[in-house]
Order: C-alpha cells, then sequence, then structure tokens
C-alpha cells in the first residue's frame, strides 16, 4: 500500500469509525440528556396499550404508510432506497467472513453468483434511487426547501455508490481480495493484497472506502440522525 | 454589534424552549417535502413559504446557525441565519397563519409536529416583540375580565335571564334555569361569546336532568394562539379558578376546539399540578347522556343530505371521531362522509386564530378551497361541525363560494331533535 492509498483505505477507516461511533453516541445522549416536553404530544387514533404503541411504531417507521398513502412513487423508491441500503450493506459483511449455512449450501461459487446477482443488482438499484432524489430536489418546491447539505449527501452518496458498482462491474477482483484487504484493517495493519495493489482499480477501492468514510463522519452530524431520530419521533406520534 | 447580541438573545429563545421531541424534530427532518400535499395552505396557495417543512426551516436555520457544530463551523451547509428582521417578518407571516391542525405531522414519516417548532416561532417573535397584536390584545381582553369578574357580573346575568326564557319556552318548563355560580354542582359548563352556545346546552342539561352551573367565563383562549404560554394559563385559570371555587366534579367545554385541548392536554403540564375535577367536552358528554339514556333523540328526523367536517382539535388532537357521527347519523337519515376523513380530514381553515384576524380574510377564504371542494362532492346540503371556529370559517365559505348549504354545530342538532314524548 502507498502512503496515500493508507491514508484514504486506512488511517481514514479508523477516524471515520471512531467519529460515527462517538458522534452517534453523543447525539442519542444529547437527546435523551434534554428533558422531555411536559405535554403530550401524540395525536389520534392513539393505541391502547404499549404493545399496540410498539406495533405501530414498527410499522410506521419501516413501511412508511403515511407515505403510500400521500405519494406512490416517491414510497416505492424511498422504501428500495432503504432496504436496499440495508441488504447492501449486509452484503459487504461477506468480506469478514462468509455466512457458513449460506456458503455450505450455495459453495465458493454459487455465492459469487449470488453476489454478482445480489449486490450488481442492488448496485443499480441505488443508483437509480439515488439519482431519482437529486433530481427531485432540482424541481420546486422541493428545490425551494432544500439546503447545500441535501445536495452533498446525495452527490456523496451517488459518488460512493458509482465508485461501487465501478467495483463491482469491471474491477474483477476475488471476494478472498477483499477479505484479506477486511482482515488487515481489522487487524490495525492496512494493506491491499497483492492482486489489489497491483491493479490500477486499487484507486477505485481506495476511494470508495475514502467517501465511504467521508459520509460516516459527517453522519452524525446531518439529517441521516433520522436512522435512529424517527424511531423516536414516530413514539411521540402515539404519546 | 448590538445587533448581533441582540440576534444572539432571540437565537437563545429557542434554546430555553427547546426540550427533547423538538430536538428530535430540528435534527431529523430530511426535507422531503412529502408535507406539501399535507398543508392545505400550501396546496391553495402554491406558495413554499406556506409548506410546513419550510415554515420549520425557518426556526430549524435559527437555532443550526448558534446551537449546532455544523451550524457554527459551515453555516452555509445548513442555510444557517440570523434572527434578523427580514427572517422575523417571513416568520410572522407564516406563522400566525398556521391553523395549528396537524395534518402535516399525520403525513410527515418521522411524526414532525410543525405545529409545535411553530409554538417556539411564537415565542421568538414575542420575545422581539411582534406578537400578533389582534391575538394580544383579545388575550388582554379576556384577562382584565378574568381581573374585574365583579364589574362583568350584573351584565352578564342580565343578558342571561333572556336566555332562561327561551329556554323556558322551549322546554316547556316554567322551572329551567340557567345556574350560576351554584357552588356544589357537579358540573360547571364553560360555554363561548354568545348565546348560541349557551341555549342548546341548557336545553338538552335540562332534559337530563344534570345539575350544573354556567361558568362566568367563555372558553375560548387568545393566550395559546398568540403563542404565549403564560398568557394562556392566566385565562385558562379564570375558569380553573373558578371551578375550584364552586367545588364542581368537573367541567365541559363547548364546541371549541383549541380550548378543549388546552384544559385537557395543555393545563396541567403548564401548571405542574393534577386538576381537582375531570376535563369533558360537549361532544363526548352529549354522546355519553344518548348512550345512557338520560336523553333521547329523534331517529332520522333529519331528511336532507347531512355531512360531518371533524375539526382537528375534536379528531387529531382529542380522539373524538366516532362519537359526533353517531349522534348525528341517529338524528339524519341520509348521512354522507367526506372524503378524506377522520386523522386525513382537510383543516376547513380558520383555526389557530386564523378568524379573528380580519387581515387574514382573503387568505382563509382562498385556503379552504379545498374543504369546499371535499363538502361539494358529498352534495350535502348540512355540515355539522362541533367546533366554533370552524363554523365561522364553514359560515365564510359558505357565502364566498355561493354554497348554499347550512351550517350547524352539533348541539344545536342534538337540541333541536330531543325526543320529549315519554
Amino acid at each position: 500500500m502507498n502512503w496515500l492509498s493508507f491514508i484514504m483505505a486506512g488511517i481514514m477507516v479508523y477516524v471515520a469509525v471512531a467519529v460515527f461511533l462517538a458522534g452517534t453516541t453523543y447525539k442519542i445522549y444529547h437527546w435523551l440528556r434534554t428533558p422531555k416536553s411536559p405535554v403530550r404530544l401524540g395525536m389520534f387514533p392513539r393505541p391502547e396499550n404499549s404493545f399496540g404503541r410498539g406495533l405501530k411504531l414498527v410499522k410506521d417507521s419501516i413501511v412508511f404508510p403515511q407515505v403510500l398513502d400521500n405519494d406512490r412513487i416517491m414510497w416505492f423508491f424511498v422504501i428500495m432506497l432503504h432496504i436496499v441500503g440495508l441488504g447492501t450493506f449486509i452484503g459487504h459483511m461477506r468480506m469478514l467472513g462468509e455466512f457458513a449455512p449460506l456458503y455450505n449450501w450455495l459453495g465458493a461459487d454459487g455465492m459469487n453468483t449470488l453476489s454478482y446477482i445480489g449486490g450488481g443488482s442492488a448496485g443499480i438499484i441505488l443508483l437509480v434511487t439515488v439519482l431519482y432524489l437529486l433530481f427531485r430536489r432540482f424541481k420546486a418546491p422541493y428545490r425551494d426547501i432544500s439546503v447545500p447539505e441535501d445536495y452533498l449527501l446525495l452527490m456523496l452518496i451517488l459518488l460512493i455508490i458509482l465508485l461501487g458498482d465501478h467495483l463491482r462491474f469491471f474491477a474483477h477482483f476475488d471476494v478472498t481480495d477483499y477479505q484479506a484487504y477486511m482482515k488487515s484493517l481489522v487487524t490495525f495493519s492496512p494493506a491491499f493484497p497483492a492482486a489489489i495493489a497491483e491493479s490500477g482499480a486499487r484507486w477505485v477501492l481506495a476511494s470508495h472506502v475514502f467517501t465511504a468514510s467521508l459520509l460516516a463522519i459527517y453522519f452524525p452530524f446531518s439529517k441521516l440522525v433520522h436512522f435512529a431520530g424517527s424511531f423516536a419521533g414516530n413514539l411521540v406520534r402515539s404519546d | 454589534m448590538a445587533e448581533k447580541t441582540q440576534n444572539r438573545e432571540l437565537a437563545n429563545v429557542i434554546n430555553i424552549r427547546l426540550n427533547r421531541q423538538l430536538l428530535y424534530y430540528i435534527d431529523i427532518c430530511t426535507r422531503c417535502g412529502l408535507c406539501k400535499d399535507a398543508c392545505h395552505q400550501y396546496v391553495a396557495t402554491g406558495d413554499v413559504t406556506y409548506l410546513p417543512a419550510y415554515r420549520a426551516e425557518l426556526i430549524r436555520r435559527v437555532y443550526k446557525k448558534y446551537f449546532t457544530r455544523t451550524g457554527r463551523f459551515i453555516p452555509s451547509l445548513v442555510e444557517g441565519r440570523e434572527p434578523d428582521d427580514r427572517l422575523l417578518d417571513e416568520l410572522y407571516r407564516t406563522t400566525y397563519a398556521c391553523t395549528g391542525c396537524r395534518r402535516c405531522m399525520y403525513y410527515c414519516p418521522f411524526s414532525i409536529d410543525t405545529t409545535w417548532l411553530l409554538g417556539v416561532a411564537k415565542a421568538l417573535l414575542l420575545a422581539a416583540g411582534r406578537g400578533s397584536p389582534i391575538l394580544t390584545e383579545l388575550a388582554g381582553a379576556a384577562v382584565m375580565k378574568g381581573e374585574n369578574i365583579d364589574l362583568f357580573k350584573d351584565v352578564i346575568l342580565e343578558s342571561l335571564k333572556d336566555t332562561e326564557k327561551e329556554v323556558q319556552e322551549i322546554t316547556g318548563d316554567a322551572s329551567a334555569q340557567i345556574p350560576v355560580e351554584k357552588t356544589g354542582a357537579r358540573t360547571m359548563y364553560v360555554a363561548l361569546a354568545g348565546t348560541h352556545t349557551i341555549l342548546p346546552v341548557a336545553v338538552i342539561f335540562h332534559h337530563a336532568r344534570l345539575d350544573w352551573t354556567l361558568s362566568l367565563f367563555e372558553a375560548a383562549n387568545y393566550g395559546y394562539f398568540l403563542g404565549d404560554n403564560k398568557l394562556a394559563k392566566t385565562i385558562a385559570d379564570r375558569i380553573v379558578d373558578e371551578a375550584k371555587r364552586l367545588q364542581v366534579k368537573q367541567i365541559i367545554l363547548s364546541e371549541c376546539g383549541h380550548a378543549y385541548r388546552v384544559m385537557k392536554f395543555l393545563y396541567e403540564a403548564w401548571a405542574g399540578e393534577k386538576l381537582p375535577f375531570e376535563i369533558k367536552g360537549i361532544v363526548e358528554v352529549m354522546h355519553e347522556l344518548v348512550e345512557s339514556g338520560k336523553i333521547r333523540l329523534k331517529k332520522g328526523s333529519v331528511t336532507e343530505a347531512v355531512t360531518y367536517h371533524d375539526p382537528c382539535q375534536v379528531g387529531r388532537n382529542a380522539g373524538f371521531y366516532e362519537e359526533p357521527r353517531d349522534l348525528v347519523k341517529t338524528v339524519c337519515r341520509d348521512y354522507r362522509e367526506m372524503t378524506p376523513n377522520r386523522e386525513k380530514n382537510w383543516c376547513c381553515g380558520g383555526g389557530g386564530g386564523v378568524v379573528a384576524e380580519p387581515a387574514m380574510d382573503e387568505f382563509r377564504l382562498k385556503t379552504g378551497m379545498k374543504k369546499v371542494e371535499q363538502i361539494r362532492v358529498t352534495g350535502a346540503r348540512m355540515v355539522v361541525s362541533p367546533c366554533e371556529n370552524c363554523r365561522l370559517q364553514l359560515d365564510g365559505l359558505n357565502e364566498r363560494y355561493n354554497m348554499d348549504i347550512k351550517i350547524t354545530s352539533l348541539m344545536d342538532l342534538v337540541a333541536d331533535n330531543l325526543e320529549t314524548e315519554k
């Protein structure tokens, strides 16, 4: 690993993980430290008991029924973005180690095929949804309520997806190469294995990791904290 | 420099009022703009400054500029703003225009209560000496009446004599009364300005043989609309003190949406005390009286087509969806539902003190368009709604758009259709 890769795909990852964890913890601590409103802000109809409240919370936060009711196209893209985004995150876990039951069932080739089809379609779906959200903001009235943060986040995510898609479709690294890189990260001795280090696409990987790290660093200070806050907000709905 | 300090002090008002829920609302809005279809004012005007997320964003920008890292380091990223004249002007226009219907909260995927954020906006405006003059005046008059009730008492009692006669004529019972200042009565009824909110209830209560007394004060609370919680509490105190003095067991509030919300959901939090009596709205009381058989209704006696308008404060903010419908459907043969209804119902456009502001007349009649469309589709000749604000607005819409419909309160509908035969 040369020094630039070492910063972009090495040091940066540790900084990102540290800032993300500390920032998110602080954000949640800041919320919980602030006293609750003494007034019940919930609206009706209100679930009868805490079980109903929990069920409504899960439904509101995961299925977005109000969005479905209001704007079906937006609902489709938003659901896609979140589900596929989550799937992509889980898919990346393969670099930490194979999920044994699935690996035993499909074998190495089967896993690669699954990863190519699953990861590939996810990469395309994410690209389309983020482009949709970005272009949506160019249009009134969304343009008028948008602030630079909104565009910055979408462009950063778009960049991460483009670099990821490039790795998926054009770089042809083997999963074992990624696993070796991931292992080097986990053991605090970041290095690219030979197959990556000798390929020109190593810059794509370094940039992918770098931009993803930037996102993770900005995450707790941006509107993306809705990943946790939406649950809190939706709980207030039935307070 | 002085201006900078002043702006900072103003911004601090937000910080003082901040609680956990507000912090969520400030942090998590993604400006997805889905609230655009929820707000009748944005839908009717197409003016982005009325879009709920935009209104809330004004407060968010000030907060972020002063109290968040991102806003302090890179204010342009979140468009952080100082509470200068330009911002305050815009804030005044969009905040006092909000009817507080909370339809945007219903449609927000994160349940952001923009009305609550605008409550902070009102505190900011008040701190800058920019509260609504009309609402300030009305609230002041209410406080004045509370402090000098002895001066008003004779006039009130005098005017009630005529109403009492009417009750006697309607009920055919010369002993029918409108009791006032009756210590130890079980119930205190709080009406609104004008005998139209006393007469039907007096008739209903007479039939139900309720042990009641009429409050000397009116339920409306302009301090709440103004956004001055202290003032709003002082105004509500008049009623609470009277109820304590008369040792009643319950307060029943007239068909006034926000008055019920203030008493039922806000007062105890403001006062930090538990009230020694229960708070009820006349809608649920009438429903209970029918259910328990204390009053009976003439079934199907109204033949024309009737629809029901869910006032935001009675529906979304208090949860009475079926009770009023039960009553209307009992009396009316041809009941027609508006679409959407219940928690998704469109605001009539008259809430939040907007009807009290003559300068808002044009705006509120324009933004009532959605309601007009909704009513027209049903083909109903009569609209029942248990909220004075809604009725004033619906009357205005009726006239402006030549709808040729009748606007009725639920109390009147019930009082006019009581089964008096044994």
